[in-house]
């Protein structure tokens, strides 16, 4: 997964709820339930000490008894941690009376330590316990007598909190075991949305390489309306794209003729003149026609960079061009062979394939003595994953050339032998498009006798 | 030899008239692609020389309508456009041959004696029959190795029969090959530049077929 990637944004944005949000959602409620807890704690507690004030009071005698159980075995249980505590206050009558679970030890009552009574009149406070157990203890005062002659008696019952924090501690384990899961869910499914949500988006990548490879000319297929104005767009664009290159080709095909009618009359008009001034008109037309194609082939080069989605069969055009060589080379009744598998295919523009392989073809038969052979085949690249090329070699049978010519062959309008008709440009205009294709152009000695032009070019 | 030049820029269509006249044909000329079209469709041609960029008519089409009506005259196409797409799309179309523009006259004129050559299936550019031999390349005859002095109609009739020699050439062959369109026809002027060519070269040469037309051969003992 790539740190730019959609996919990646979402999984961020799973993972940080996952590690944020979740742990604060679980100390919330974890702090809820625990005070949900002490409520009930508390609760427990202000019942039991109403309950033993009720007890020890109902009998209707002047000082409070030991109040029968209110309901509570700890109670009864040496050290249990459940205690009750009743003490005469000031010169009130009886004595302090105390919970089996005291034994011999007493509780120091909240209210002497500078406890505050709160809204029901009790006094809490938490202090450990005779036997070092943590205690909650709940105390009120309690008047045995009437306005003017009370009598103050202490009323307290203690609690083990442990008891609260063994509940509390309880929860914890099923409440991070559920937001543990609530998180895994999350990622597991924010990978499931990545996967289904962004499928259209995979299958866009596809069919934009099925069109950089020259499977498909355009991105069809219905697809989410979130991105259907995508595909809309990159139709437009690519028809657009495919526009603007048409145009600028007729326009470069208009200026060519445009301005080679007029440089033919020129040099016809001073080519049987021989005054110093014809020969300067005709010198200075030369250099004018080959500007012009100069230009006129940087232009067609500059107009198809960049094209995509282009793919051509190569043997209709190898056949094609033959058939317009073995008219025009008739005379000469060369033997010209194509060899070129069916299922063959350049990945570029046709016109392209034709001007490389007619440059080379027209050079084959005008230097052979009788045979000219194109031979096309398909190799796999060199390396896994990259793709396929295609070998094009076009041999002749007549003279070749020398290691040095052939090193300068290849040189823009360089014409090794001027008796033969033809700008001189043909070679460079296929190096010049080989490289354009990123391909490479190579001359060598051929088998045949001649020279053996090579290409390699790209394939699909 | 009759050649048509379709050329709609005047100059350029003037200087193919000059110099293909100059070099002994018998030259007609059309401005546009529809005046091309009627002249090939009526004319008896030898060798077309088509521009592909014309008014009216453009010359791929001129091109095919000819050879859809079986017309099978050479066609050589002038073209400023010469990526190979066009020039396969020039042969598709029905061309023997093409030149790209800018051209040098010389070229063309090559070009053309080519295929006039290949038109009447002769390989070499050098015609010979019996003393007599014809130089395409440089359009002079020669008897015994020397040069004949010949008019350009003269030149034309000879270059013609050479062309077509051993095979029986009727006057009015003749007269559709060696003259422009708007020359007056008159057939009796065969005649009398076939009695002054007997008076340049060894008269047996051209023998009259009675009826059908005149035949060039070496053999003596006919006549």
């Amino acid at each position: 997964m790539k740190l730019n990637s959609l996919a990646f944004r979402l999984f961020r944005t799973a993972a940080v709820w996952a590690v944020l949000v979740l742990p604060l959602a679980g100390f919330m409620i974890d702090w809820v339930h625990r005070q949900d807890i002490y409520k009930s704690f508390d609760a427990r507690l202000s019942q039991l000490l109403t309950l033993n004030i009720a007890f020890a009071t109902d009998h209707g005698g002047p000082e409070p008894k030991v109040p029968r159980n209110v309901g509570e075995p700890l109670f009864e249980l040496a050290h249990s941690g459940w205690y009750w505590q009743i003490t005469p206050l000031g010169s009130s009558p009886g004595k302090r009376l105390v919970s089996a679970s005291l034994t011999s030890d007493r509780l120091r009552l909240p209210s002497s330590q500078g406890g505050k009574p709160d809204n029901n009149n009790i006094i809490w406070k938490d202090t450990p316990g005779p036997a070092g157990e943590p205690l909650r203890i709940a105390e009120t005062l309690y008047n045995g007598g009437d306005d003017e002659n009370p009598r103050f008696y202490s009323f307290l019952v203690a609690g083990n909190i442990e008891f609260a924090e063994t509940r509390i501690a309880e929860f914890r384990v099923p409440l991070a075991f559920s937001l543990a899961l609530a998180g895994l869910g999350l990622v597991l499914s924010t990978f499931l949305q990545v996967r289904y949500g962004l499928r259209p988006l995979h299958v866009i990548e596809r069919r934009l390489a099925a069109i950089r490879s020259g499977q498909a000319q355009r991105l069809e297929g219905t697809l989410p309306a979130e991105i259907e104005p995508l595909q809309t767009e990159l139709n437009a664009l690519m028809q657009s794209n495919h526009n603007i290159i048409e145009r600028a080709r007729t326009q470069v095909g208009n200026l060519a003729h445009a301005l080679k009618t007029p440089l033919a009359v020129i040099t016809n008009e001073v080519a049987n003149e021989d005054t110093p001034s014809a020969r300067k008109v005709s010198e200075q037309a030369k250099v004018m026609r080959d500007q012009v194609q100069h230009y006129l082939d940087r232009a067609r080069m500059a107009a198809h960079t960049g094209v995509i989605g282009r793919v051509t069969e190569v043997k209709p055009v190898a056949q094609s061009i033959t058939r317009a060589l073995e008219r025009i080379y008739q005379d000469r009744r060369l033997d010209i062979v194509v060899d070129c598998p069916a299922d063959l295919r350049f990945q570029g523009e046709k016109q392209d394939l034709e001007e490389m392989l007619g440059n080379l073809a027209d050079n084959a038969c005008k230097w052979a003595k009788s045979a000219v052979r194109v031979e096309v085949r398909s190799r796999e690249g060199a390396k896994t994953g990259e793709a396929q090329r295609l070998i094009v070699a076009v041999d002749d049978d007549g003279p070749g050339l020398t290691p040095e010519q052939r090193a300068q062959g290849i040189k823009r309008g360089r014409r090794l032998d001027e008796s033969k008709p033809g700008s001189g440009l043909g070679h460079s205009i296929v190096a010049d498009l080989a490289q354009t294709y990123q391909g490479t152009f190579t001359l060598e000695a051929s088998e045949l006798g001649g020279l053996s032009a090579r290409l390699e070019l790209p394939s699909i | 030899m009759r050649v048509l030049v379709v050329e709609d820029d005047p100059d350029l269509n003037r200087q193919l008239v000059t110099a293909l006249t100059d070099a002994g044909y018998a030259v007609d000329k059309a401005m546009d692609g529809e005046e091309g079209y009627f002249l090939g469709e009526t004319e008896p041609y030898d060798v077309i020389v088509l521009d592909i960029g014309l008014p009216k008519m453009d010359g791929i089409s001129v091109l095919e309508q000819w050879r859809r009506a079986d017309r099978n005259m050479h066609v050589i196409i002038l073209t400023a456009r010469d990526r190979w797409s066009d020039k396969v799309a020039g042969m598709d179309a029905g061309a023997d041959d093409y030149v790209a523009k800018p051209f040098h006259m010389e070229e063309l004129l090559a070009r053309i004696r080519a295929q006039v050559r290949r038109a009447t299936g002769h390989a070499r550019a050098e015609i010979e029959c019996g003393p007599l031999r014809l130089d395409t390349k440089t359009a002079r005859v020669t008897l015994d190795g020397q040069p004949v002095k010949l008019t350009s109609h003269e030149y034309r009739l000879l270059a013609y029969l050479l062309h077509h020699n051993g095979r029986v050439v009727s006057r009015t062959e003749l007269v559709e090959h060696l003259y422009e369109q708007d020359f007056d026809r008159d057939s009796n002027t065969i005649e009398v530049f076939v009695g002054r060519l007997r008076k340049k070269i060894p008269p047996y040469l051209i023998k009259t077929v009675r009826g059908l037309g005149y035949r060039l051969s070496p053999e003596q003992d006919e006549a």
